[in-house]
């Protein structure tokens, strides 16, 4: 069941996920799915981004969950302090 | 299910605490920025790109949106969205306060002139403008005086002047500051800046949240590192404030009063003031809660965090508690020592080994171009500690700092 559900999340990150983050310098690698969570990870432009979160959340998070309903959550496992290009970078306003 | 539009600009720090604080609240979130997602396509209703430099077209643009899906709430999370924010609201008929009020609050004259009017404590002022001649402009200015734009956050361009010859060469700096292409600086804000007198004393800040027309302090913050000049780098919080009640009070009462003069009445407010024998002293009010990371430092009755609150409040649901934990808690932002490239970190399992120490969180990336004050804006990262004692939270934030190197090229 987790092999045919990795499976199906694969494809989304090949076919639609990073297609859209590669306008950003960015890729999502999946570094497993486990009880239905799906563990990732943000390189690249993504990687330190300041919208990083807005991404995962509210784009890739919600483009699985509405492609694949059984997908319970989709947690980032990327060590965003250790970014080196980010498209965003954060400042105090 | 209660629908959330946040406003987060790609600069912010705020990003992840206010979409953790909506998905503990369970609410739908749409995020707008200033610059496209790159799912925008992919969720129309989720994503939108608003420039908030111009509220009134963001307020059509969510209009729009909203007319097709509702909103319950929008919430800005920092300086550049919330006249923007209270704009949408006010379109949509939501919560929030006047947009007259807090475009006064983002502007420093306005600002100033606001609540000398109503009688509240500030330094005495005067706006100079850029094109004028700043040897003439001096005329008239009495020394110690600090120079600021208009409409910058973070001590970004404030500068203070003890003679003629360092104000003429702050006006300078300042203009060109504001000519930098990473500064949105439009209209008065562009071409002018403020001129104030210099108020001796120790600063506090005030994070509260008004809640109609009534002030709930949430904490109040020392500021223990001395803010002399010529820049005004915020270093350390702690909080409780180690200041006598009466004092404390004091500070509470002018900045209710600061915040009705202005007529914000409803969601957080960030307050900056001074403090001397002439008791408290506004320097600002923002209708925004605390910026970076800082917000990291404060719990509220069962374990809430602000952003829980702010949410909450503009969603009109109730809050448990606005108490803050008992525990003194407080932030370092770690400066930028100096120019340059960030080329490595080193010490961090060290400083987080500190007793009290509960997150060294460097947001400064290995490469990244370092800007110090006063054109900078950003920080290497953040410092957070909780102890038995305000003191010991100060001295375990400057013991973690001296145990981090930064190595710059």
């Amino acid at each position: 069941m987790s092999d045919d559900l990795k499976t199906k999340v694969q494809d989304l990150i090949d076919t639609m996920i990073n297609p859209a983050v590669a306008g950003h310098g960015g890729f999502v690698e999946l570094i497993d799915v486990q009880d239905n969570r799906v563990y990732l990870q943000m390189g690249g432009g993504c990687q330190g981004c300041g919208a990083a979160d807005i991404t995962l959340k509210s784009g890739i998070e919600r483009l699985i969950k509405e492609e694949l309903p059984e997908v319970a959550e989709v947690l980032d496992t990327t060590d965003h302090q250790s970014g080196t290009n980010p498209y965003y970078s954060a400042g105090k306003a | 299910m209660d629908r959330l539009l946040l406003l987060l600009p790609t600069t912010t720090y705020r990003t992840e605490d206010f979409l953790d604080a909506a998905r503990t609240l369970g609410v739908d979130v749409v995020c707008a920025s200033e610059k496209p997602s790159t799912f925008e396509a992919h969720a129309p209703d989720h994503l939108l790109t608003l420039d908030f430099a111009d509220p009134d077209a963001a307020a059509a643009r969510v209009a729009a949106l909203a007319g097709r899906r509702p909103l319950n709430a929008v919430v800005g999370v920092d300086d550049l969205t919330t006249v923007a924010a209270a704009a949408i609201a006010e379109r949509l008929g939501l919560r929030s306060n006047p947009v007259a009020a807090v475009a006064a609050a983002r502007d420093k004259h306005q600002m100033r002139q606001c609540l000398a009017a109503a009688g509240v404590p500030v330094p005495r002022f005067r706006p100079i403008a850029l094109k004028d001649d700043p040897f003439l402009a001096a005329r008239g200015v009495a020394f110690p005086c600090v120079l600021k734009p208009l409409a910058l956050s973070a001590s970004r361009g404030v500068i203070r002047a003890n003679n003629v010859d360092q104000f003429i060469a702050a006006i300078r700096r300042i203009g060109a500051l504001l000519q930098r292409a990473d500064v949105e600086a439009a209209g008065d804000a562009a071409q002018f800046l403020l001129a104030e007198q210099y108020v001796p004393g120790v600063e506090v800040a005030l994070e509260g949240l008004r809640v109609r027309g009534t002030l709930h302090t949430l904490a109040l913050f020392d500021k223990p590192d001395p803010l002399e000049g010529p820049f005004f780098e915020e270093t350390i919080y702690v909080t409780p404030s180690r200041l006598p009640a009466t004092a404390q009070r004091a500070i509470e009462h002018v900045t209710a009063a600061a915040c009705a003069a202005l007529g914000l009445d409803e969601g957080p407010v960030h307050a900056e003031l001074r403090v001397n024998d002439a008791g408290p002293w506004v320097l600002e009010v923002a209708a925004r809660s605390i910026g970076g990371l800082c917000s990291r430092t404060l719990r509220f009755g069962t374990g809430m965090t602000l952003e829980e609150i702010v949410l909450r409040h503009a969603l009109g649901w109730p809050i448990a508690s606005l108490t803050r934990e008992r525990r003194p808690a407080g932030v370092m932002m770690i400066p930028i020592p100096r120019a340059g490239r960030l080329a490595a970190v080193r010490g961090v399992e060290a400083a987080g080994a500190v007793a009290g120490i509960e997150e060294v969180a460097i947001t400064a990336h290995a490469g990244q171009e370092l800007v110090p004050l006063p054109e900078g804006w950003q920080y290497l990262g953040f410092i957070f500690a909780r102890a038995d004692t305000p003191d010991a939270v100060e001295a375990a934030l400057r013991d973690a700092h001296a145990r981090l190197a930064f190595e710059i090229a």
